[in-house]
């Protein structure tokens, strides 16, 4: 089933033109990959998915992206309730600096989620489960998120993600920051969360992205040259350039 | 080709050197100054906290006071003290013709008499005994002790005539000449006399200014910084503003004393020499100040915070309330302590608007007449007579006390909050 | 072949050297083979002996590349066409040391023979064994040319080297019959025949495997066949 379909997506930064008709179809509940070298433009049409690119003032999207058939690039769209539905983890781990029990809870607090502060407690501990975080800091709820490592930061950032229920999450390198124990760690968390979320996920690393996802997009200069199922991209790409950005012949 | 190396090797090393060496020289300037400064202050200030007492028997003759037998309290209040007072100065020398009397009457405080009133209420049954009293001593007679004045100018170039140097002389003799700690100093108001003189109105009037100063320009500044790099569109608009903000910093301060006394006594007719009208005018001068920290500050919180509010759902509001604003805080705060600590020690736009009359009331409110800190130093520092000297000094110190420990807890603030959410 | 290089040389140029050994491991065995039919065909024993000396190289041809690609493996993480080179290599290897071990076979068998052969015997082994020796040919230029037409030609052609050998089965099978001395010679015979069809299915694994390498996707549908084998036992 389609989640997210791009129509020719179109993004420019002031007068340059960024990313150029994208169209491209996102499969529910499974790992989209999206590589290809720095500046091709992935994490801008990322960025897109969730109306983030709005906090650059000199960013303009033209273009239909349509979640659950409706375009979120309509006028009328609610950016606060959409960010609901589509979650973010960002490259560099951001933990608000408050206690992990405030970071966890304060997307259900300002959406109104939970009624009670025994329901709370529970958005809390589930979300925190779902990250592989709970064991490990079940003993310091009230502790800063900052004093965490910063695998255990990311993961605190996806149960943060996660603990409002979004449909999609979406991922910019999360786990170019880490070292390759942490990453795994990673890889093993978005294996068990595509059960009930859409993935989305950036990455530098085509080992990652071959390890991690169902189907990948290579972009190059903003346009998307490729996508398809992870398999058939790694095993015998139909474009020469997808090919020699996977077996290093760029450059 | 070797030989070139190490020569602009040692060339850099020669450079770093004078460069180390302007720098401790230019510090060191810096502290001798600053140790100058302060010596010659302490120095010349620190009499000003020990305050001479004559130490006078006092006969509370009934008749004189012209109270009946066991009287009330009430009665005791209402009593005549100036002839028993009068009495007890001229009683020192028995010998005494009548322009002695008076010169001797002269060397005390004309307290004396409330002073010699509050020994009674203390203890009533003093009634027809007699007891040595602490008077405060004239303030030239308390530089006489202090060894401030010029005894040794002919007689009618100074204020203390050979007769009364030579009573105190013999009052010092006899051990009735005591110097304790000037407590009035920092409970009297401002008094023409300066044994009596202290900086309690000034005082006042100096944190109800500070206060109503920073319950204006702390909301309006820190809300105007916070809509100005959050929330306000980035055009050519607001960069004026920012530029005019910049500026409004550089303005001279007496300009918004100029302003104060058009605008505020003028057209909104707002009592003079109040702390109200100095407090407006002072936040006028510090809100760009505090404008310029909460901004600086409010750029200083990474945008990755902001980003992730914002991915999470929140609104602009949201994000800027509950995240950006409260890490901005220890930077706002301890600019707005600086700002203070500047308005705290302006003078010129006070003087303006009137705080500089002679106030010889402590304030219970900002709408009373008050003067500032500063502008005490200014009036003391113009008056002539030599007891007023040390006043100046003491007062500096003061104020310098002020300054420091403002900025110290500004200091402590910026420590704490930093701390707690590296 | 791409005509961009791996940025990273190294990595370019170990690929480079398995497709090297790759073909010197196919010259070797065109060699082995061409040696081993002479020798039979022509009685020349120390063809033979060479063969089956010369096996030893092939040996350690096959060890160095599987060496090669575990190597390229752990360490470069081949991906895409990369990646098909480097289990292309590896399979081939596997074939082609098979082709060897067969070729020595025959020489040794051929060692054992006492009596020179009839002559239509050994056109027919001519016949069958030049044929798979132009197969091994052409598939070993697939190889170097990546050429998927090539391979299908030689995938194709199993069929044809399928009939010759039931050809040549059949020959040996009458010669065996005629006369009770030529059992021992003709048992060698049968085998040496069937080490021949042997050598043209692994000369075809080898087609398909190219093929697979240079279209990314399996060859679709069965071999083609020839007649079914010959069943003795009915005069």
């Amino acid at each position: 089933m389609i989640k997210i379909k791009a129509k020719d997506v179109d993004v420019f930064y002031g007068k340059k033109q960024a990313l150029f008709n994208i169209s491209l179809d996102i499969e529910e509940n499974q790992v989209t990959a999206l590589i290809g070298p720095s500046g091709c433009g992935k994490s801008t049409f990322l960025r897109c998915l969730n109306r983030m690119n709005d906090v650059i003032d000199i960013c303009s999207v033209k273009g239909e992206i349509l979640i659950n058939d409706f375009n979120i690039n309509d006028k009328g769209c609610d950016v606060v309730r959409l960010r609901e539905k589509i979650g973010m983890v960002f490259q560099k781990p951001n933990p608000f600096p408050k206690t992990l029990y405030e970071n966890v809870s304060y997307g259900p607090t300002i959406h109104g989620i939970a009624q009670s502060k025994q329901e709370m407690d529970e958005i809390v501990e589930t979300s925190l489960k779902k990250a592989a975080l709970w064991e490990e800091v079940k003993d310091r709820l009230h502790e800063p998120g900052t004093g965490l490592s910063g695998g255990q930061q990311q993961r605190l950032c996806i149960a943060r993600a996660i603990s409002v229920s979004p449909e999609v999450i979406l991922m910019d390198e999360p786990c170019s920051a880490l070292d390759p124990i942490a990453t795994a760690q990673i890889e093993e968390l978005i294996d068990g969360l595509k059960k009930e979320h859409t993935i989305i996920i950036v990455t530098h690393s085509m080992a990652q992205a071959a390890r991690v996802s169902q189907n990948t997009g290579f972009f190059h200069l903003g346009q998307l040259i490729e996508h398809g199922s992870t398999d058939k991209i790694f095993k015998n790409p139909d474009n020469k350039k997808t090919q020699d950005y996977i077996t290093g012949r760029f450059g | 080709m070797n030989k070139n190396k190490e020569q602009l090797l040692k060339k850099r090393y020669k450079a770093e050197q004078r460069f180390r060496l302007y720098g401790q020289s230019a510090i060191f300037m810096a502290l001798l100054f600053l140790t100058f400064f302060i010596f010659k202050i302490f120095s010349t200030g620190h009499s000003a906290f020990q305050k001479t007492w004559l130490i006078v028997p006092v006969t509370f003759d009934a008749e004189l006071m012209m109270l009946e037998q066991n009287p009330s309290n009430v009665d005791i209040q209402d009593a005549d003290y100036y002839d028993i007072a009068l009495k007890s100065m001229a009683d020192l020398d028995l010998n005494a013709n009548e322009d002695q009397e008076n010169e001797l009457k002269r060397m005390v405080s004309y307290f004396f008499e409330k002073e010699i009133k509050n020994e009674l209420l203390n203890d009533p049954s003093l009634i027809g005994k007699t007891k040595e009293v602490y008077l405060t001593a004239s303030d030239d007679l308390d530089q006489v002790f202090k060894g401030n004045y010029p005894r040794d100018l002919p007689e009618d170039q100074r204020r203390v005539s050979d007769y009364q140097l030579k009573i105190f002389d013999q009052l010092v003799a006899n051990g009735k000449v005591e110097s304790k700690f000037n407590i009035s100093f920092f409970t009297n108001p401002d008094s023409r006399e300066a044994e009596l003189a202290g900086i309690a109105s000034s005082f006042m009037g100096s944190i109800f200014s500070i206060l109503v100063c920073l319950m204006i320009a702390f909301p309006v500044a820190v809300l105007a910084a916070i809509y100005l790099e959050e929330f306000a569109p980035k055009n050519r608009f607001t960069d004026f503003i920012e530029v005019n903000i910049n500026n409004l910093a550089a303005v001279p301060s007496i300009v918004f004393g100029l302003l104060g006394l058009g605008v505020l006594l003028a057209i909104f007719q707002l009592p003079r020499s109040t702390p109200l009208v100095g407090g407006i005018t002072l936040s006028l001068m510090t809100l760009p100040t505090i404008i310029i920290a909460a901004r600086a500050s409010l750029k200083a919180v990474p945008p990755s915070i902001r980003e992730a509010a914002l991915a999470m759902g929140a609104s602009r509001m949201q994000t800027t309330m509950h995240h950006t604003v409260p890490l901005s805080m220890p930077g706002t705060l301890s600019g707005t302590i600086i700002g203070l600590a500047q308005a705290l020690g302006e003078t010129a736009p006070l003087i303006l608007i009137g705080m500089v009359a002679f106030v010889n009331t402590i304030p219970g409110s900002p709408m009373d007449p008050a003067a500032s800190l500063p502008v005490q130093i200014y009036i003391w520092a113009e008056s002539a007579e030599r007891g007023f000297v040390e006043k100046v000094s003491a007062c500096i110190m003061v104020l310098l006390g002020f300054l420091i420990t403002m900025n110290l807890f500004a200091q402590i603030i910026r420590h704490k909050f930093e701390k707690k959410w590296s | 072949m791409s005509e961009a290089a791996h940025t990273v040389k190294s990595y370019e140029e170990e690929l480079k050297n398995l497709n090297a050994n790759i073909i010197k491991m196919g010259s070797a065995c065109e060699e082995a083979l061409g040696k081993a039919i002479q020798a039979i065909t022509t009685r020349n024993s120390d063809f033979a002996e060479a063969v089956i000396k010369d096996d030893e190289k092939i040996d350690k041809y096959e060890a160095l590349v599987e060496q090669q690609v575990v190597n390229l493996i752990a360490l470069r993480q081949p991906m895409a066409i990369d990646l098909r080179e480097t289990v292309t290599a590896l399979k081939m290897s596997s074939d082609l040391e098979r082709i060897g071990d067969l070729a020595k076979n025959i020489s040794k068998r051929t060692l054992l023979l006492n009596e020179n052969l009839p002559k239509n015997l050994v056109d027919s082994l001519i016949r069958v064994s030049s044929n798979v020796q132009k197969q091994l040919k052409s598939t070993l230029d697939a190889y170097l040319e990546r050429s998927a037409p090539m391979a299908v030609n030689v995938w194709e052609s199993d069929e044809q080297i399928d009939d010759l050998t039931n050809l040549c089965m059949q020959e040996v099978i009458k010669y065996l019959k005629e006369n009770e001395k030529n059992l021992e010679d003709g048992t060698h015979l049968l085998f040496v025949t069937k080490n021949i069809e042997r050598i043209g299915d692994h000369t075809t694994n080898i087609a398909e495997q190219i093929f697979y390498l240079v279209k990314g996707e399996y060859l679709e549908g069965d071999r083609p066949k020839g007649t079914e084998p010959i069943v003795t036992g009915e005069k």
